[in-house]
């Protein structure tokens, strides 16, 4: 073996063995080992099949709840819904004993619900917009399920039947996520506002809205007229008024893809009866109002509550925002 | 250089070994406060490559481990009693344990944050995919109870690691023989030039 040579293989060697301790020295990069990544604020946090899996087994309690009875399905119904979409089912169920076809209510779960959004953001509350039909031909349902923190399961805070020719313009892809749009932003009106405008324009005796932030509707022109008809029958044995309040806190803004949003909320109803002096109203023959009260017969006052669920579309900087599903639940009622 | 060379085929076999063919490298640590555990992003997510999380109650009790974004995770733990893993050490095979926090969690396993999730009794693992970090790992009991005694394990797999540790072992070899080789070739080469110069020297007296 020549000195050139083993002067080159011991150079070769040399190298070999510097890279092997310089690699070992490096094993971080060598191993692939890195920081964590860095969390991205506008990320959706909640997978596609983890939102399946909630709609499953909300949709999967709701009709149990509503189907049975018993504590198991008392149980079912508040693993279902919250709020006021819990206290409308509990409403719902118990008024099955005197309107036996709402047993059959549109707000029993179809097999596959249709996820339409997902909020985006590490934040609170969040949201899904999900989409039902009942049944073939029937009018599909807007369902909302929320989350006020980190610790409390996402539970069905409103189910709104549409309209007929309404329809709910695309969010962005589920992957992307939805931003829950506070404070009206970017909108042509405060959602907070435009409910506080619409069941202000639902009242009776009527008030004028002046500018009214959204279109008419066949809705509240109908709960208009009825509580007309309703004060006109009355007249002679009570006052009747209608009062609707938006229940605080029920107001969510979800932004769709081309800037408009989606605005679900729970407004109050309140129809109330002052019986005039010397008479009694029989109430027999309204068996809801007896079922909740107790009473065939009041002599000075009555009232009854509905929960009135809307879904406005509201658009992006300008225009009034439109009716999209509407849907109510009577729920309580008293008398003296 | 045949030292180094030694030395190199040594350090590959002994992680060769370690590792084993399925290139598995295991760190364990048993943690005997009581409260959650929590495996932190610096660990769970520092290789791109699934972890497979393991952890052993000694009393064989119920066990329940979930993966949530670590945001979520930690709004839920909030300042609740937890040991967090929070650092490794190889070859050692130990993980670090930090106690902090106070006071018991309530039963969380009902929240909706966990992307992954899996709950059995004494025993049970969780492998935990990369992509959707910064993530966090959490165990508890599954309900209100406290944990206490238990032991976690974290498992990285690769197969190029016992690979790439059999390479080491080679070229080790191939540098300590050849080494070796050269070192006895001169040995002899000086033992001949000293047998020469002796002979020489001898003709001429």
């Amino acid at each position: 073996m020549t000195r050139t040579f083993r002067a080159m293989a011991l150079s070769v060697a040399g190298v070999v063995i510097a890279a092997s301790v310089a690699g070992c020295g490096a094993a971080p990069a060598v191993l692939g080992i890195h920081g964590p990544p860095k969390a991205n604020p506008a990320s959706v946090l909640l997978t596609v099949d983890q939102a399946k899996r909630i709609l499953t087994r909300d949709f999967t309690a709701a009709q149990q709840g509503e189907m049975t009875i018993g504590p198991a399905a008392e149980a079912a119904l508040r693993t279902a819904y919250t709020g006021d979409a819990l206290r409308a089912a509990k409403a719902r169920v118990k008024l099955t004993k005197v309107r036996p076809t709402l047993g059959n209510s549109p707000l029993l779960a179809p097999p596959r619900p249709l996820l339409l959004a997902v909020s985006r953001g590490f934040g609170f509350p969040r949201v899904l917009v999900t989409q039902t039909v009942a049944a073939k031909g029937s009018l599909p349902i807007l369902h909302l399920l929320t989350s006020p923190d980190a610790r409390t399961p996402y539970r069905i805070s409103g189910s709104v039947t549409m309209l007929e020719s309404s329809k709910v313009e695309p969010f962005d892809p589920l992957s992307q996520g939805s931003p829950l749009v506070t404070g009206g932003a970017g909108l042509a009106v405060n959602p907070t506002a435009l409910l506080n405008a619409y069941a202000a324009g639902m009242a009776f005796p009527a008030k004028a809205v002046t500018r009214p932030p959204y279109a008419q509707d066949r809705i509240s022109a109908h709960v208009r007229a009825d509580a007309a008809v309703v004060a006109k029958a009355v007249a002679t044995q009570a006052k009747f008024s209608q009062v609707h309040k938006v229940v605080p806190n029920s107001v969510y803004a979800v932004g769709q893809a081309n800037g408009d949003a989606l605005v679900f909320g729970v407004i109050e109803r309140t129809d109330s009866f002052t019986v005039k002096k010397g008479q009694a109203v029989n109430t027999a023959d309204n068996q809801e109002f007896v079922l909740l009260t107790g009473k065939k017969r009041v002599n000075r006052s009555a009232s009854m509550t509905r929960l009135e669920f809307v879904v406005f579309s509201v658009p992006r900087s300008t225009g009034q925002a439109t009716l999209i599903a509407a849907s109510e639940q009577l729920v309580a009622g008293s008398g003296s | 250089m045949a030292l180094l060379g030694v030395a190199l085929a040594v350090v590959g076999a002994w992680t060769a070994l370690t590792l084993g063919p399925s290139g598995e490298a295991h760190f364990s640590a048993t943690s005997k406060a009581t409260g959650a555990i929590v495996v932190e992003p610096d660990v769970l997510n520092s290789l791109n490559m699934p972890v497979r999380v393991t952890a052993t109650r000694r009393d064989g009790g119920a066990v329940w481990l979930a993966a949530s974004p670590s945001t979520d995770a930690r709004a839920i733990l909030a300042r609740s009693a937890v040991s967090t893993v929070s650092g490794v050490h190889f070859p050692a095979g130990t993980l670090d344990l930090r106690a902090s926090g106070a006071g018991a969690l309530p039963d969380i396993s009902t929240a909706d944050v966990w992307r992954l999730s899996t709950e059995g009794v004494g025993s049970k693992n969780l492998v935990v995919d990369q992509g959707r970090g910064p993530e966090m790992v959490l165990v508890t009991s599954g309900d209100t109870t406290a944990l206490t005694n238990v032991t976690m394990t974290l498992t990285w797999a690769h197969r190029s690691w016992f690979f790439e540790a059999l390479t080491a072992v080679v070229i080790g070899a191939i540098v300590a023989a050849f080494a070796l080789f050269d070192l006895s070739h001169s040995h002899r080469l000086a033992r001949r030039i000293k047998a020469v110069r002796a002979r020489r020297s001898g003709a001429r007296t």
